[in-house]
């Protein structure tokens, strides 16, 4: 509450930028033996209008970033998965190496899932000072019929995520808000179609809004 | 030079669906059904029952098979009956505590436990009660346990293996002899994970 005030106020108050565009992602994920996995994910940015609230607008279409992510994990409880990876970024002219560690757990609850993840990263680039980051995400999972998902079922899923990042001498901290519809073709393919809502830098007076149509294909192998 | 390495990634990313799948999913629906659309005979099955709590109905589907069921709470206790599309019953569940369970009944099953796995832990422990619609209406209705009424236990595990950890669901007799053990497999959740 604490923080949607300050970001009100700030909205009000300060200069607030905002950004809209696409997010499309394809993921897959490789079970193996005794509990471990293998998670690929490519997804891409693309930048469609731009600008400060109140003021004109860029509505010029921008590519903005692709990112290849290889995460391995192993289970070590009965819905708890510890995993570490590496993501590879291309923004224009620059690469970004981006570390992963992260712990999961999923929770089945009466007529829906809820998932914790706690995960730290570190991002290396020739252009920019190391990024370091906390996050803490939780996400729901709601059945649109009986208590669980199925094939040929919809659902909805809403993320929350809050993340802390380290830049040299500068703090940040982002909220992630991401409620998306979801539909289960088979057992092992999903789709999900929503928005990725993303506020941050409004600690220093400049919140910086996205607004992301997130487009995501999920297949389990 | 971008192009190539995203050609490249691409490739990785398919070529590594090409490993293969160790464990089957077994296929289960369970979707939710009003009361219009439960069999007459059902329906009245537990009518019968003289329920005081709201009962939700379900339909199961597996590959080949279709089941119609009921879940109530009734005396503080859980109750799943079964029935087939039909509307004639198949079995009765209630579920206990393992500490209601008799002593020496509980010893049997826990060294077969002991022997399947380095930990375990008992998640759930229902009674299974199948006979005729009469004898398991008596049953639920009265708590009369007729001798034709056969009875087995169905228990819900946590079990830790070397490599890793795993939901057996165990079916025992009265003898506490295993009659089958089967592993449950959790929905996929990397969509929620990543």
């Amino acid at each position: 509450m604490v923080f949607l005030e300050l970001l009100f106020v700030n909205v009000a108050q300060a200069q607030s930028t905002y950004q809209f565009g696409a997010l499309p992602s394809l993921n897959i994920n490789n079970k193996f033996q005794n509990g471990w996995s293998l998670n690929s994910k490519v997804e891409s940015r693309q930048l469609m209008k731009s600008g400060n609230f109140n003021e004109n607008s860029n509505t010029e279409y921008k590519y903005v970033l692709t990112d290849f992510s290889f995460i391995t994990a192993k289970k070590i409880g009965l819905n708890s998965r510890i995993a570490g990876g590496y993501l590879f970024r291309l923004r224009e002219t620059e690469i970004f190496h981006r570390f992963i560690q992260q712990y999961t757990i999923v929770q089945k609850m009466n007529g829906f899932r809820l998932a914790h993840r706690f995960s730290s990263d570190q991002t290396f680039s020739n252009g920019e000072k190391p990024e370091f980051r906390l996050r803490y995400r939780i996400t729901s999972e709601i059945p649109l019929n009986g208590e669980s998902v199925d094939p040929k079922e919809f659902y909805i899923k809403l993320n929350n995520e809050y993340i802390n990042s380290w830049q040299g001498t500068d703090y940040d901290f982002e909220i992630r808000l991401v409620p998306l519809l979801g539909y289960d073709i088979t057992d092992n393919n999903k789709i999900e179609v929503g928005l990725d809502y993303r506020v941050n830098s409004f600690l220093n007076n400049n919140t910086r809004h996205s607004f992301w149509l997130s487009l995501n294909w999920f297949i389990e192998i | 030079m971008f192009r190539k390495i995203i050609i490249v990634m691409i490739f990785l990313m398919f070529g590594l669906c090409s490993n293969y799948l160790f464990a089957q999913q077994k296929y289960e629906k369970e979707s939710r059904i009003k009361p219009k659309d439960v069999p007459s005979k059902a329906m009245n099955f537990i009518d019968s029952i003289n329920l005081k709590n709201r009962v939700k109905w379900y339909l199961e589907e597996g590959l080949e098979t279709k089941s119609i069921e009921a879940k109530f709470k009734y005396n503080s206790k859980k109750y799943s009956v079964e029935f087939d599309t039909l509307g004639n019953i198949e079995d009765a569940e209630i579920e206990i505590k393992w500490d209601e369970m008799q002593t020496p009944f509980k010893d049997s099953i826990s060294s077969q436990l002991k022997k399947d796995c380095l930990k375990q832990k008992i998640v759930k422990v229902q009674i299974q009660y199948s006979g005729t619609s009469s004898e398991i209406l008596s049953k639920l209705r009265e708590n009369k346990t007729s001798g034709n009424l056969t009875i087995k236990y169905e228990v819900v595990v946590r079990c830790k293996s070397k490599d890793t950890v795993v939901l057996f669901e165990y079916l025992f007799n009265k003898k506490a002899q295993v009659l089958s053990r089967s592993e449950i497999i959790f929905k996929n959740s990397s969509h929620l994970e990543y």
